[in-house]
Protein backbone atom coordinates (compact mmCIF):
# COMPACT_ATOMS: atom_id res chain seq x y z
CA UNK A 1 0.00 0.00 0.00
CA UNK A 2 2.60 2.29 0.78
CA UNK A 3 4.43 1.66 -2.46
CA UNK A 4 1.70 2.28 -4.54
CA UNK A 5 0.81 5.52 -2.42
CA UNK A 6 4.35 7.19 -3.11
CA UNK A 7 4.45 6.25 -6.62
CA UNK A 8 0.60 7.72 -6.95
CA UNK A 9 1.59 10.92 -5.12
CA UNK A 10 4.92 11.20 -7.33
CA UNK A 11 3.25 10.41 -10.90
CA UNK A 12 0.80 12.83 -9.94
CA UNK A 13 2.88 15.82 -9.06
CA UNK A 14 5.39 14.80 -11.83
CA UNK A 15 2.18 14.46 -15.07
CA UNK A 16 0.41 17.61 -13.58
CA UNK A 17 3.51 19.47 -13.68
CA UNK A 18 4.28 18.25 -17.14
CA UNK A 19 0.77 19.67 -17.79
CA UNK A 20 1.51 23.13 -16.52
CA UNK A 21 4.74 23.83 -19.12
CA UNK A 22 3.88 26.20 -22.11
CA UNK A 23 4.41 23.53 -24.72
CA UNK A 24 1.79 21.22 -23.10
CA UNK A 25 -0.38 23.73 -22.82
CA UNK A 26 -0.24 25.29 -26.04
CA UNK A 27 -0.07 22.04 -28.17
CA UNK A 28 -1.98 19.78 -26.01
CA UNK A 29 -3.97 20.94 -23.68
CA UNK A 30 -5.44 23.71 -25.58
CA UNK A 31 -6.33 21.42 -28.42
CA UNK A 32 -7.99 18.96 -26.75
CA UNK A 33 -9.80 21.67 -24.74
CA UNK A 34 -11.23 23.28 -28.24
CA UNK A 35 -11.91 19.45 -28.64
CA UNK A 36 -13.94 18.82 -26.17
CA UNK A 37 -16.23 22.31 -26.31
CA UNK A 38 -16.24 21.30 -30.17
CA UNK A 39 -17.61 17.80 -29.76
CA UNK A 40 -19.90 18.95 -26.47
CA UNK A 41 -21.42 21.50 -29.03
CA UNK A 42 -21.59 19.06 -31.44
CA UNK A 43 -23.82 16.66 -29.63
CA UNK A 44 -26.03 19.14 -28.57
CA UNK A 45 -26.70 20.29 -32.02
CA UNK A 46 -28.66 17.19 -32.55
CA UNK A 47 -31.17 18.79 -30.54
CA UNK A 48 -30.72 22.07 -30.54
CA UNK A 49 -29.26 24.23 -33.07
CA UNK A 50 -28.66 27.04 -31.56
CA UNK A 51 -25.19 26.54 -30.35
CA UNK A 52 -21.91 27.18 -31.27
CA UNK A 53 -18.65 26.28 -30.46
CA UNK A 54 -15.99 28.99 -31.23
CA UNK A 55 -12.29 27.80 -29.50
CA UNK A 56 -13.15 26.87 -26.16
CA UNK A 57 -16.26 28.80 -25.83
CA UNK A 58 -19.78 27.19 -26.11
CA UNK A 59 -22.51 29.80 -27.24
CA UNK A 60 -26.39 30.08 -27.35
CA UNK A 61 -26.67 31.88 -30.80
CA UNK A 62 -30.16 32.34 -29.69
CA UNK A 63 -29.55 33.94 -26.15
CA UNK A 64 -25.82 34.94 -26.60
CA UNK A 65 -25.16 32.86 -23.30
CA UNK A 66 -21.64 31.49 -23.50
CA UNK A 67 -19.59 28.85 -21.48
CA UNK A 68 -16.15 29.07 -21.56
CA UNK A 69 -13.94 25.67 -20.89
CA UNK A 70 -11.42 26.54 -18.90
CA UNK A 71 -8.49 24.10 -16.58
CA UNK A 72 -10.12 21.55 -13.92
CA UNK A 73 -13.40 21.55 -16.75
CA UNK A 74 -11.59 20.09 -19.59
CA UNK A 75 -11.08 16.53 -18.05
CA UNK A 76 -7.42 16.73 -18.02
CA UNK A 77 -6.67 17.14 -14.54
CA UNK A 78 -9.03 14.17 -13.89
CA UNK A 79 -7.05 12.07 -16.34
CA UNK A 80 -3.92 12.71 -15.06
CA UNK A 81 -5.39 11.17 -11.38
CA UNK A 82 -6.88 8.27 -13.04
CA UNK A 83 -3.56 8.01 -15.31
CA UNK A 84 -1.36 8.20 -12.04
CA UNK A 85 -3.56 5.48 -9.86
CA UNK A 86 -3.42 2.86 -12.48
CA UNK A 87 0.42 3.27 -13.29
CA UNK A 88 1.09 3.40 -9.97
CA UNK A 89 -1.31 -0.05 -9.34
CA UNK A 90 0.38 -3.34 -9.95
CA UNK A 91 -0.70 -4.75 -12.68
CA UNK A 92 0.32 -6.22 -16.31
CA UNK A 93 1.21 -3.05 -18.43
CA UNK A 94 -1.51 -4.12 -21.22
CA UNK A 95 -3.76 -3.97 -18.56
CA UNK A 96 -2.76 -0.46 -17.29
CA UNK A 97 -2.77 0.39 -20.96
CA UNK A 98 -5.96 -0.58 -21.50
CA UNK A 99 -7.61 0.59 -17.88
CA UNK A 100 -6.16 4.15 -18.84
CA UNK A 101 -7.94 3.74 -22.62
CA UNK A 102 -10.84 3.01 -21.23
CA UNK A 103 -10.82 5.64 -18.54
CA UNK A 104 -10.26 8.41 -20.35
CA UNK A 105 -13.48 7.41 -22.86
CA UNK A 106 -14.74 7.49 -19.44
CA UNK A 107 -14.04 10.60 -17.84
CA UNK A 108 -14.15 12.44 -21.20
CA UNK A 109 -17.66 11.28 -21.96
CA UNK A 110 -18.28 12.32 -18.23
CA UNK A 111 -16.89 15.96 -18.38
CA UNK A 112 -18.60 16.36 -21.84
CA UNK A 113 -22.06 15.78 -19.95
CA UNK A 114 -20.69 17.98 -16.99
CA UNK A 115 -20.30 20.65 -20.02
CA UNK A 116 -23.75 20.51 -21.87
CA UNK A 117 -25.32 20.49 -18.27
CA UNK A 118 -23.37 23.06 -17.00
CA UNK A 119 -24.51 24.99 -21.30
CA UNK A 120 -28.12 24.32 -19.76
CA UNK A 121 -27.93 25.14 -16.20
CA UNK A 122 -26.43 28.41 -16.84
CA UNK A 123 -29.27 29.44 -19.17
CA UNK A 124 -31.88 27.99 -16.81
CA UNK A 125 -30.39 29.73 -13.36
CA UNK A 126 -26.71 31.04 -12.65
CA UNK A 127 -27.05 30.44 -8.60
CA UNK A 128 -27.82 26.65 -9.53
CA UNK A 129 -25.18 27.06 -12.20
CA UNK A 130 -22.52 28.23 -9.54
CA UNK A 131 -23.26 25.52 -7.58
CA UNK A 132 -23.21 22.54 -9.73
CA UNK A 133 -19.84 24.32 -11.63
CA UNK A 134 -18.23 24.71 -8.60
CA UNK A 135 -19.17 21.87 -6.01
CA UNK A 136 -21.15 19.20 -7.06
CA UNK A 137 -19.83 18.13 -10.94
CA UNK A 138 -16.20 18.94 -8.96
CA UNK A 139 -17.20 15.82 -6.73
CA UNK A 140 -18.98 14.12 -9.31
CA UNK A 141 -16.07 13.54 -11.99
CA UNK A 142 -13.63 12.47 -9.06
CA UNK A 143 -16.27 10.20 -8.04
CA UNK A 144 -15.95 8.53 -12.22
CA UNK A 145 -12.37 8.27 -11.44
CA UNK A 146 -12.58 6.86 -7.96
CA UNK A 147 -15.17 3.93 -10.06
CA UNK A 148 -13.41 3.65 -13.34
CA UNK A 149 -10.07 2.48 -11.40
CA UNK A 150 -12.68 0.29 -8.97
CA UNK A 151 -13.88 -1.45 -11.80
CA UNK A 152 -9.90 -1.57 -13.13
CA UNK A 153 -9.22 -3.29 -10.31
CA UNK A 154 -11.93 -5.53 -9.79
CA UNK A 155 -11.08 -7.04 -13.58
CA UNK A 156 -7.30 -7.65 -12.69
CA UNK A 157 -6.31 -11.01 -12.30
CA UNK A 158 -6.92 -11.64 -8.60
CA UNK A 159 -4.69 -15.27 -9.10
CA UNK A 160 -1.21 -15.24 -9.47
CA UNK A 161 -0.92 -12.32 -11.02
CA UNK A 162 1.13 -8.98 -10.40
CA UNK A 163 -2.40 -7.61 -8.78
CA UNK A 164 -1.95 -10.18 -6.02
CA UNK A 165 1.45 -8.80 -4.77
CA UNK A 166 1.23 -7.51 -1.21
CA UNK A 167 1.49 -3.30 -1.48
CA UNK A 168 -1.50 -2.30 -3.19
CA UNK A 169 -4.69 -1.74 -1.87
CA UNK A 170 -6.11 -5.02 -3.75
CA UNK A 171 -3.37 -7.09 -2.89
CA UNK A 172 -3.14 -10.71 -1.30
CA UNK A 173 -6.34 -12.30 -2.35
CA UNK A 174 -5.84 -14.97 0.47
CA UNK A 175 -4.92 -12.71 3.07
CA UNK A 176 -7.20 -9.61 3.19
CA UNK A 177 -6.04 -6.36 4.31
CA UNK A 178 -7.56 -4.47 7.20
CA UNK A 179 -8.16 -1.10 6.89
CA UNK B 1 -27.83 -11.17 -8.15
CA UNK B 2 -26.39 -7.12 -8.60
CA UNK B 3 -22.73 -6.62 -8.28
CA UNK B 4 -21.53 -5.10 -4.47
CA UNK B 5 -19.61 -2.13 -6.65
CA UNK B 6 -23.46 -1.33 -8.57
CA UNK B 7 -25.21 -1.43 -4.99
CA UNK B 8 -22.62 0.62 -3.68
CA UNK B 9 -22.48 3.49 -6.68
CA UNK B 10 -26.22 3.62 -6.11
CA UNK B 11 -25.82 4.54 -2.28
CA UNK B 12 -23.44 6.84 -3.49
CA UNK B 13 -25.68 8.48 -5.29
CA UNK B 14 -28.38 8.72 -2.52
CA UNK B 15 -26.32 10.07 -0.10
CA UNK B 16 -24.08 12.68 -2.25
CA UNK B 17 -27.43 15.73 -1.71
CA UNK B 18 -27.29 14.85 2.08
CA UNK B 19 -23.99 15.18 2.48
CA UNK B 20 -23.78 18.43 0.10
CA UNK B 21 -26.70 20.11 2.28
CA UNK B 22 -25.22 19.10 5.58
CA UNK B 23 -22.22 20.06 4.16
CA UNK B 24 -23.00 23.59 3.08
CA UNK B 25 -25.35 24.15 6.10
CA UNK B 26 -22.75 23.22 8.31
CA UNK B 27 -20.07 25.31 6.34
CA UNK B 28 -19.31 27.89 9.13
CA UNK B 29 -18.33 25.15 11.67
CA UNK B 30 -16.90 22.69 9.74
CA UNK B 31 -14.64 25.25 8.74
CA UNK B 32 -13.56 26.52 11.63
CA UNK B 33 -10.64 24.52 11.89
CA UNK B 34 -9.36 25.74 8.70
CA UNK B 35 -9.78 29.51 9.60
CA UNK B 36 -7.61 28.80 12.81
CA UNK B 37 -4.90 27.19 10.68
CA UNK B 38 -4.53 29.63 7.84
CA UNK B 39 -4.44 32.01 10.41
CA UNK B 40 -1.26 30.42 12.08
CA UNK B 41 0.76 29.98 9.10
CA UNK B 42 -0.17 33.35 7.64
CA UNK B 43 0.93 35.44 10.71
CA UNK B 44 4.09 33.05 11.04
CA UNK B 45 5.18 32.95 6.82
CA UNK B 46 3.33 36.27 5.43
CA UNK B 47 3.18 38.45 8.69
CA UNK B 48 4.07 41.54 6.58
CA UNK B 49 0.87 40.89 4.08
CA UNK B 50 -1.39 40.29 6.38
CA UNK B 51 -2.78 42.25 9.15
CA UNK B 52 -6.00 40.13 10.23
CA UNK B 53 -8.01 37.52 9.06
CA UNK B 54 -11.87 36.81 9.50
CA UNK B 55 -14.40 34.08 9.19
CA UNK B 56 -17.38 35.13 7.83
CA UNK B 57 -19.54 32.08 6.97
CA UNK B 58 -17.60 30.27 4.72
CA UNK B 59 -15.37 32.78 3.66
CA UNK B 60 -12.47 34.14 4.85
CA UNK B 61 -11.43 37.68 4.88
CA UNK B 62 -8.32 38.49 4.60
CA UNK B 63 -6.98 42.32 5.60
CA UNK B 64 -3.85 42.99 3.84
CA UNK B 65 -1.18 46.10 4.24
CA UNK B 66 -1.39 46.02 0.70
CA UNK B 67 -2.13 49.23 -0.75
CA UNK B 68 -4.12 49.43 -4.38
CA UNK B 69 -2.35 52.35 -5.43
CA UNK B 70 -3.81 54.69 -8.32
CA UNK B 71 -5.82 57.28 -7.00
CA UNK B 72 -7.37 55.48 -4.40
CA UNK B 73 -6.47 57.05 -1.06
CA UNK B 74 -3.42 56.40 0.39
CA UNK B 75 -4.90 55.07 3.62
CA UNK B 76 -7.04 52.27 1.86
CA UNK B 77 -6.09 48.74 2.32
CA UNK B 78 -6.72 45.63 0.02
CA UNK B 79 -9.03 43.20 0.97
CA UNK B 80 -8.98 39.41 -0.08
CA UNK B 81 -12.15 37.22 0.38
CA UNK B 82 -11.90 33.60 -0.41
CA UNK B 83 -14.35 31.05 -0.45
CA UNK B 84 -13.25 27.81 1.51
CA UNK B 85 -16.36 26.07 -0.56
CA UNK B 86 -14.32 26.00 -3.38
CA UNK B 87 -11.21 23.96 -1.52
CA UNK B 88 -13.62 21.75 0.73
CA UNK B 89 -16.47 19.98 -1.48
CA UNK B 90 -13.91 17.03 -0.75
CA UNK B 91 -15.74 16.78 2.77
CA UNK B 92 -19.00 15.61 1.37
CA UNK B 93 -17.40 13.49 -1.37
CA UNK B 94 -15.48 11.50 1.49
CA UNK B 95 -18.66 11.59 3.60
CA UNK B 96 -20.83 9.94 1.07
CA UNK B 97 -18.26 7.33 0.22
CA UNK B 98 -17.75 6.04 3.89
CA UNK B 99 -21.62 6.43 4.47
CA UNK B 100 -22.25 4.04 1.31
CA UNK B 101 -19.86 1.56 2.48
CA UNK B 102 -20.70 1.43 5.95
CA UNK B 103 -18.24 -0.25 7.28
CA UNK B 104 -17.64 -0.60 11.01
CA UNK B 105 -16.28 2.29 12.73
CA UNK B 106 -17.83 5.06 11.07
CA UNK B 107 -17.84 7.89 13.47
CA UNK B 108 -13.74 6.54 13.85
CA UNK B 109 -13.30 6.96 9.26
CA UNK B 110 -14.86 10.07 9.54
CA UNK B 111 -12.91 11.95 11.78
CA UNK B 112 -9.87 10.26 10.31
CA UNK B 113 -11.32 11.75 6.73
CA UNK B 114 -12.38 15.51 8.25
CA UNK B 115 -8.40 15.38 9.67
CA UNK B 116 -6.84 14.85 6.41
CA UNK B 117 -8.67 17.52 4.13
CA UNK B 118 -8.94 20.23 6.61
CA UNK B 119 -5.45 21.01 6.17
CA UNK B 120 -5.75 20.42 2.32
CA UNK B 121 -8.77 23.03 2.48
CA UNK B 122 -6.19 25.85 4.29
CA UNK B 123 -3.77 25.07 1.87
CA UNK B 124 -5.89 26.05 -1.25
CA UNK B 125 -7.57 29.09 0.45
CA UNK B 126 -3.91 30.37 1.24
CA UNK B 127 -2.62 29.27 -2.40
CA UNK B 128 -5.66 31.56 -3.60
CA UNK B 129 -4.53 34.77 -0.98
CA UNK B 130 -1.13 34.62 -2.25
CA UNK B 131 -2.05 34.32 -5.92
CA UNK B 132 -4.52 36.75 -5.48
CA UNK B 133 -2.06 39.52 -3.74
CA UNK B 134 1.27 38.22 -5.32
CA UNK B 135 0.05 37.69 -9.15
CA UNK B 136 -3.85 38.45 -9.99
CA UNK B 137 -4.45 41.67 -8.63
CA UNK B 138 -2.04 43.67 -10.82
CA UNK B 139 1.75 44.81 -10.62
CA UNK B 140 0.99 47.61 -8.52
CA UNK B 141 0.13 45.42 -5.54
CA UNK B 142 2.15 42.56 -6.26
CA UNK B 143 5.50 44.68 -6.05
CA UNK B 144 4.73 45.71 -2.72
CA UNK B 145 4.23 41.64 -1.52
CA UNK B 146 7.96 41.79 -2.21
CA UNK B 147 8.04 37.83 -4.13
CA UNK B 148 10.96 37.67 -6.62
CA UNK B 149 10.12 35.58 -9.90
CA UNK B 150 10.53 32.00 -8.49
CA UNK B 151 8.79 32.69 -5.26
CA UNK B 152 5.69 33.95 -7.36
CA UNK B 153 5.64 30.40 -9.85
CA UNK B 154 6.07 28.51 -7.15
CA UNK B 155 3.04 30.16 -5.65
CA UNK B 156 0.91 29.70 -9.00
CA UNK B 157 1.72 25.85 -8.89
CA UNK B 158 0.44 25.82 -5.22
CA UNK B 159 -2.95 27.33 -6.28
CA UNK B 160 -3.33 25.43 -9.53
CA UNK B 161 -2.24 21.88 -7.41
CA UNK B 162 -4.12 23.22 -4.49
CA UNK B 163 -7.39 23.74 -6.45
CA UNK B 164 -7.38 21.67 -9.56
CA UNK B 165 -5.65 18.50 -7.65
CA UNK B 166 -5.83 18.18 -4.25
CA UNK B 167 -9.30 18.86 -2.97
CA UNK B 168 -10.54 16.30 -5.55
CA UNK B 169 -7.94 13.50 -4.64
CA UNK B 170 -7.12 13.64 -1.12
CA UNK B 171 -11.00 12.34 0.08
CA UNK B 172 -11.05 9.61 -2.79
CA UNK B 173 -7.04 8.29 -1.49
CA UNK B 174 -8.42 9.46 2.13
CA UNK B 175 -11.30 6.83 1.32
CA UNK B 176 -9.39 3.68 -0.01
CA UNK B 177 -6.72 4.39 2.90
CA UNK B 178 -9.62 3.88 5.61
CA UNK B 179 -11.54 1.25 3.20
CA UNK B 180 -8.93 -1.74 2.53
CA UNK B 181 -10.85 -4.18 3.76
CA UNK B 182 -14.31 -3.19 1.84
CA UNK B 183 -12.16 -2.43 -1.14
CA UNK B 184 -11.08 -6.40 -0.78
CA UNK B 185 -14.15 -7.52 -0.62
CA UNK B 186 -15.44 -5.53 -3.43
CA UNK B 187 -12.52 -6.80 -5.68
CA UNK B 188 -13.60 -10.46 -5.24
Amino acid sequence: MLRFFVTFVALLVVLFGLELTPWVQEYLVAPWTNAVAAASAGLVTLIDPAVAAIGKIIRSTANGFAVTIEAGCNGVEATIVLVAAMLAFPAPWSRKLLGIAAGIVAVQGLNIVRVISLFYLGQWNLQVFEWAHLYVWQALIMLDVLVVWLVWVRLLPSTGGPASRPGGPGGGSAAPASA
Amino acid sequence: MRSPLVVFIFKIFGWLPVAFAAWYFAAPVLFWPVAVIVEFVARAGFANLVQGIEQAGATLVFATTLKPGGTTAQSAQITVDVDMLLYGFGLPLYAALVLSAREPGLARRMAVGYALLVPVVAWGVLADFLKTVAIASGPVVASQTGFVAWQRELIAFAYQFGSLILPAVVPAVAWVLTHRAFLERLKK
